[in-house]
């Protein structure tokens, strides 16, 4: 009896929460339905009629606001980026974990330091640093910027290695492998949970970021998404929620597709009793 | 070969790099150490030099656009003399290990060993120093983006880069000037204490519904009578995927007068209520502090997810054999367990959450309190110095002050981060 | 020494200014093209008209070998941060007040405006926003286009059916709401006294977002406040800040009264947004907004007519038909109080309406490779021709007083008014960042005040003495948001 009522309760604040977590989205992914094409003359949260007319403007009325350009753009930056920055950090997240050296303490502390700076400056310094190598106007050198930037977080991979017992490598060790072919042959293959987790957030932050782009990237063929769609007029708002389920439509996809991975991976990260 | 020899080719390695490896016939080694020094070299005389000079004078030529005159450019001129900084930093690291390389030849020499051929010596140090191989190109990859422009504005603190000063014009180095201005304004104290006051609220307020929402959901979702988890977990993850910004636009128009939510409290009778107008006060903290919560708390929530389902169940089982209650459990157990485990990521979230400057600027920007100087009641430090500094172009004295903000943060974590458990015990638990 | 210096630079300076020169000689002799890019705003893409201006300028120099392309950016791209890189356009279009910034700092050309061909049919008041004063001698650094300031638009159709007898006291066959603020005031009352819907919340009269000072600016302008003071030599003073100025806490205790007919949308931006959407459903009758916005106001009314059943092509005539854009009610009261009778005034009892406004026009980044280049093309983008197209296709007002005075009606009238200084041009200083939020913060609170009655809430400003202690606290405001971090 106790346990059903235990059991009832657990549910009813689920989906309290749920309700709270989708109702917004639900809201967003609504209006952008909305026929009128704007949210303002909506009564309440959600329209009353529907159609696809902000779905199809995006995609086809593009001389001012170039969406599928944008997301090529986008899909391009995110890719690379995630790529690039998956192999920095578990690099790099692998070997503080696993090798004991004079500077180690230094880097984590200094890391973690780094990670303090509020950053507008930052921001002009990275500006006047793309201009002075003349690096504007061009998506690789965002590419370069986020995944020079992804070992800094590397944090919770070197919590997943931490975790990895160490007689594995002894026994590699012993058995003459070179330190690249344990990484290669035994560290990655152990870590494909933290792989996947590392990408998808790897690609997660470009998808949508939009103050790099922003800084960087003046020619509006070569915006992102997120760039663009902040330069959307106030009166497109369904056309911007369009936009913005559309750019969140890939991530959820991802997430399902790996959420078993992503759950290990992220339980993984964490120092390990 | 005798010990005069030996020495002769420390000595020479010193003096010229690559010379003592040349000398000892390792002729690819040697080779690659003196290319290395001639494009320093050339580094130097057609850039570097003048970098240096640069850094210090910050420019003599001031430029006229109207007249064509190409003036020295003060700012990039500070940007590239750090930068030459840092090679040269990096050509003195490269020649250390070009003198203990030659050390080690020597003492190779001195013990009748045989030198190892370049192939050969390049994959024993690959091996041996996997560690130096790895690190890199993510160390240089930090040192440009992350490092350098935090260098630049820590250096920029100290000049007079700013207000009417911007390029054209030339900045100047003034020491500590712009943190005498900072310190010597009193009639910002009274607005910075208030201000430091409600930062530290916030920060406090918001790590901790963030990191106790996470993991009170993830508890939640634990739960045997659970059934279809990944269903559930569905729903703060379509959180996750709307952009933030978005999310932030999304809910100040929500609460906004001509909102949904206004919307239907008219529609009941009653008076449009101002959820973040110029009264609203702690509702507006609070509507800051849910909406954090509500873009935060599913990645909190995925790692605590993690995190518990990596526990050992025994610790439960024994507990509940000794009659533990449940909320025994989770302080006793539960608990230690997730803090002890995710220390790192608590102090990251914390000094993210004082430094959160997306949160207010988007929800309630545009707006000065009475009793503030220059400043709402929502405003965090770092929006007032945006406000004061960067939205003024005040560089130098923004930088002085995000200074100032940065050394109370870091102190404090950097104590936390050596204090804690995770920090002095991570290797125990392999 | 200096000061011998300083002469030469001048001198220097204006021998440099750009100036019109039987260009392209020297330009056709290297074979190659000359590609300039011209940024311009938004709406003049969206329209087609930059690219009309694009094909006729081409046109008309292919021989000269000189080729005008979209610099394709954002339209608000600081030249300041752009330009001295080389990633800046060679001609830009925005506003004087953004202009000017660039100029205060070189990063626009001076020009020499006399040889241009809108030179003499463009009033001495329009170049005067784009004048600088450098090192003692006074520079222009931009050349007019348009007008921008704001405008009343309503429906037609939903002027009241007895306007003739019941509102146009003075028979002058122009609606009294029109012309004056007591008689809008009396207008938006009797729609809100009339309102029957449950809520009553489905007519109003006047809307507007009252935190907004650039739509809202003739509450204070109209009354002797200004933004920024002179000194003796005409420059501008940004320490002498006056919206506290004349009577202008009358004008404030007008805008509360206004703000009592709104809702509580009138507190924030909630009006900016959706006066579109509410302007074609009939819900507001009139609303504030700028010239700039006249084709989002024609898009949503013919939606609205055409979800009456027309035809998307008779829907769109007929909001071309019914759509009115006008200038604001002329006449502010003296005394502030908007609730008297019109018809119990004198003359005296009414202050003119000056309205916050700024002039649009073309600069040339002192980074380009091709000055003259870009002063043709400027010359050639301010021609008549191209003027004229401009307005038909935006529905801009021009600074041009021929193409004004040609096509009559509105825009005539609000080229009248920027030459009889109807219109406070928005000072062309960099310190002018720094006046909107003190004003946002004091206009929306003002606004907020009928709404802390009806909750049962104490007011915050009741008498004038409560404006003028906020008008002075919104001049220190700007004051120290100006100099505080200055030496």
């Amino acid at each position: 009896m106790k346990k059903q009522l235990d059991s009832i309760v657990t549910h009813i604040v689920l989906i309290a929460v749920c309700i709270l977590f989708a109702f917004p989205v639900l809201w967003l992914v609504l209006a952008s339905f909305s026929k009128s094409g704007s949210i303002y003359d909506i009564d309440g949260f959600f329209p009353d009629q529907y159609s696809l007319a902000s779905y199809r403007r995006l995609f086809t009325d593009t001389t001012m606001y170039d969406y599928p350009n944008w997301l090529g753009n986008t899909l391009y930056v995110a890719v690379f980026s995630s790529l690039i920055g998956t192999v920095l950090v578990i690099l790099t997240a692998y070997t503080i974990s696993r090798f004991q050296f004079k500077a180690r303490k230094l880097l984590m502390k200094s890391t973690l330091i780094l990670s303090m700076f509020p950053s507008f400056m930052g921001m002009t310094a990275v500006y006047l640093l793309m201009v002075n190598f003349g690096l504007i106007n061009q998506l690789w050198s965002l590419i370069l910027i986020y995944a020079a930037g992804a070992p800094m977080g590397y944090l919770v991979q070197k919590g997943y290695f931490d975790t990895i017992s160490n007689t594995i490598y002894e026994a590699a060790r012993i058995d003459g492998a070179s330190n690249i072919t344990i990484f290669l042959k035994v560290t990655l293959p152990l870590a494909k949970p933290m792989l996947v987790y590392t990408a998808l957030t790897q690609f997660a932050w470009p998808w949508s970021d939009f103050i790099l782009p922003n800084l960087l990237l003046k020619n509006k063929d070569l915006w992102t998404v997120a760039v663009g769609l902040t330069h959307l007029d106030e009166t497109q708002f369904t056309r911007f929620a369009a936009g913005a389920v559309f750019i969140a439509v890939p991530i959820v996809i991802l997430y399902f597709a790996l959420s078993k991975f992503l759950v290990m991976g992220v339980s993984s990260g964490a120092v390990k009793e | 070969m005798n010990k005069n020899k030996s020495s002769y080719i420390v000595f020479a390695s010193r003096v010229l790099m690559g010379a003592g490896q040349l000398l000892s016939k390792q002729w690819i080694k040697g080779m690659l150490y003196l290319t290395l020094f001639g494009a320093y070299l050339v580094y130097m005389v057609f850039a570097g030099v003048k970098d240096m000079i640069g850094f210090f004078t910050l420019g003599t030529v001031k430029g006229d656009a109207w007249l064509g005159i190409q003036g020295d450019d003060s700012i990039i001129m500070l940007l590239r003399g750090i930068l030459m900084f840092f090679i040269t930093g990096m050509f003195v690291m490269v020649h250390l290990s070009n003198v203990r390389d030659a050390k080690m030849t020597a003492s190779r020499l001195n013990a009748g060993k045989e030198l190892p051929g370049f192939l050969q010596a390049v994959k024993t140090y690959v091996d041996k120093k996997f560690y130096v191989i790895a690190l890199v190109l993510p160390v240089i990859g930090v040192l440009v983006f992350n490092v350098l422009p935090i260098v630049f504005m820590i250096l920029i603190a100290f000049t007079n880069y700013g207000g009417d000063i911007v390029p054209p014009e030339l900045v100047d180095w003034i020491g500590l000037g712009n943190f005498k201005t900072v310190l010597g304004l009193t009639e910002i104290k009274g607005t910075f204490f208030k201000i430091l006051g409600w930062n530290f609220v916030w920060a406090m307020v918001a790590t901790a519904v963030n990191y106790f929402g996470g993991l009170g959901l993830a508890l939640l979702l634990n739960k045997k009578c659970v059934k279809g988890k990944a269903f559930w977990r569905m729903f703060p993850i379509l959180a996750y995927a709307v952009p933030g910004f978005i999310t932030l636009l999304g809910f100040k128009f929500m609460f906004s007068y001509g909102g949904p939510i206004n919307y239907y409290i008219t529609m009941q009778g009653h008076h449009a209520i101002g959820f973040l107008d110029i009264d609203a006060g702690w509702t507006a903290r609070i509507i800051g502090i849910a909406v954090n919560a509500w873009i935060t708390i599913p990645t909190s929530m995925l790692l605590a997810t993690g995190i518990l389902s990596n526990m050992n169940a025994d610790l439960y089982d024994a507990a509940s054999i000794d009659g533990a209650t449940k909320w025994k459990q989770f302080t006793k157990i539960t608990l230690p367990f997730v803090i002890f485990s995710t220390t790192p990521v608590l102090i990251s979230s914390f000094t993210g959450n004082f430094n959160n400057f997306g949160i207010f600027y988007f929800l309630r920007g545009g707006l000065y309190n009475e009793g503030y100087f220059l400043a709402s009641d929502t405003d965090l430090l770092i929006n007032w110095l945006y406000n004061l500094s960067i939205d003024n172009n005040y560089y130098g004295i923004g930088a002085a002050i995000s200074l100032i903000i940065f050394i109370i943060t870091s102190i404090f974590s950097l104590q936390v981060y050596v204090r804690s458990d995770a920090y002095k015990k991570e290797d125990t638990y392999r | 020494m200096a000061k011998w210096k300083k002469w030469l630079a001048v001198a220097l300076c204006m021998g440099l200014t750009v100036s019109l020169t039987g260009c392209g000689e020297k330009q056709k002799a290297s074979d190659e093209t000359i590609v300039i890019r011209i940024l311009e705003n938004d709406t003049a893409k969206k329209e087609g008209y930059l690219d009309a201006l694009l094909q006729a300028f081409n046109e008309a120099y292919k021989d000269k070998g000189i080729q005008a392309v979209d610099a394709n950016m954002e339209e608000y791209t600081d030249l300041a941060a752009n330009g001295p890189y080389g990633y800046g356009p060679d001609v830009l279009y925005q506003a004087n007040d953004k202009l000017m910034t660039y100029a205060e700092d070189k990063h626009i050309l001076p020009i020499d405006i006399e040889k241009l061909d809108c030179y003499a049919v463009t009033p001495e008041v329009a170049w005067d926003a784009f004048k600088i004063n450098i090192d003692g001698a006074t520079y222009t650094c931009g050349i007019p286009v348009n007008i921008q300031e704001p405008m009343l638009f309503y429906r037609l159709d939903k002027l009241p059916e007895d306007w003739e007898t019941t509102w146009d006291k003075d028979n002058n066959k122009v609606a009294d709401f029109l012309e004056n603020w007591n008689d809008l005031y009396a207008y938006s009352k009797y729609l809100r006294d009339n309102d029957t819907s449950q809520n009553k919340n489905a007519q109003y009269g006047f809307m507007s977002s009252m935190n907004n000072l650039y739509l809202n600016g003739e509450f204070l302008l109209s009354y002797g406040a200004y933004v920024f003071g002179s000194n003796s030599d005409g420059t501008l003073n940004a320490a002498d800040i006056g919206f506290s100025a004349g009577d202008s806490a009358k004008g404030l205790m007008a805008m509360k009264q206004m703000a009592a007919l709104m809702n509580e949308g009138c507190i924030d931006d909630t009006i900016t947004m959706n006066r579109y959407e509410k302007l074609a459903d009939g819900t507001y009758f009139c609303a504030v907004s700028t010239p700039d916005t006249y084709s989002l106001f024609i898009e949503k009314l013919a939606l609205t007519y055409e979800s009456e059943g027309l035809t998307a092509k008779a829907a769109e005539e007929k909001a071309k038909q019914n759509l009115m854009m006008v200038e604001l009610p002329g006449k502010l009261p003296a005394d502030g109080d908007l609730t008297k009778d019109s018809a119990s005034m004198s003359d005296s009892d009414w202050v003119d309406t000056v309205v916050m406004g700024g002039v649009n026009g073309y600069g040339i980044s002192s980074y380009t490779k091709y000055r003259d280049a870009c002063l043709e093309f400027v010359n050639f983008a301010t021609s008549y021709e191209m003027i004229q197209t401009r307005m038909n296709l935006l529905g801009i007002a021009p600074t041009r007083s021929d193409v004004a005075s040609e096509s009559g009606g509105v825009t005539d009238m609000i080229f009248s008014s920027l030459a009889e200084g109807r219109i406070y041009l928005m000072p062309s200083i960099k310190a002018v960042d720094q006046i909107w939020v003190p004003t946002h913060t004091l206009m929306g609170d003002v606004a907020k005040d009928p709404y802390r009655k009806a909750a049962g809430e104490t007011e915050k400003y009741t008498s004038l003495d409560d404006m003028l202690a906020a008008l002075k606290k919104v001049d220190k405001d700007i004051y120290d948001a100006v100099f505080t971090l200055k030496k």
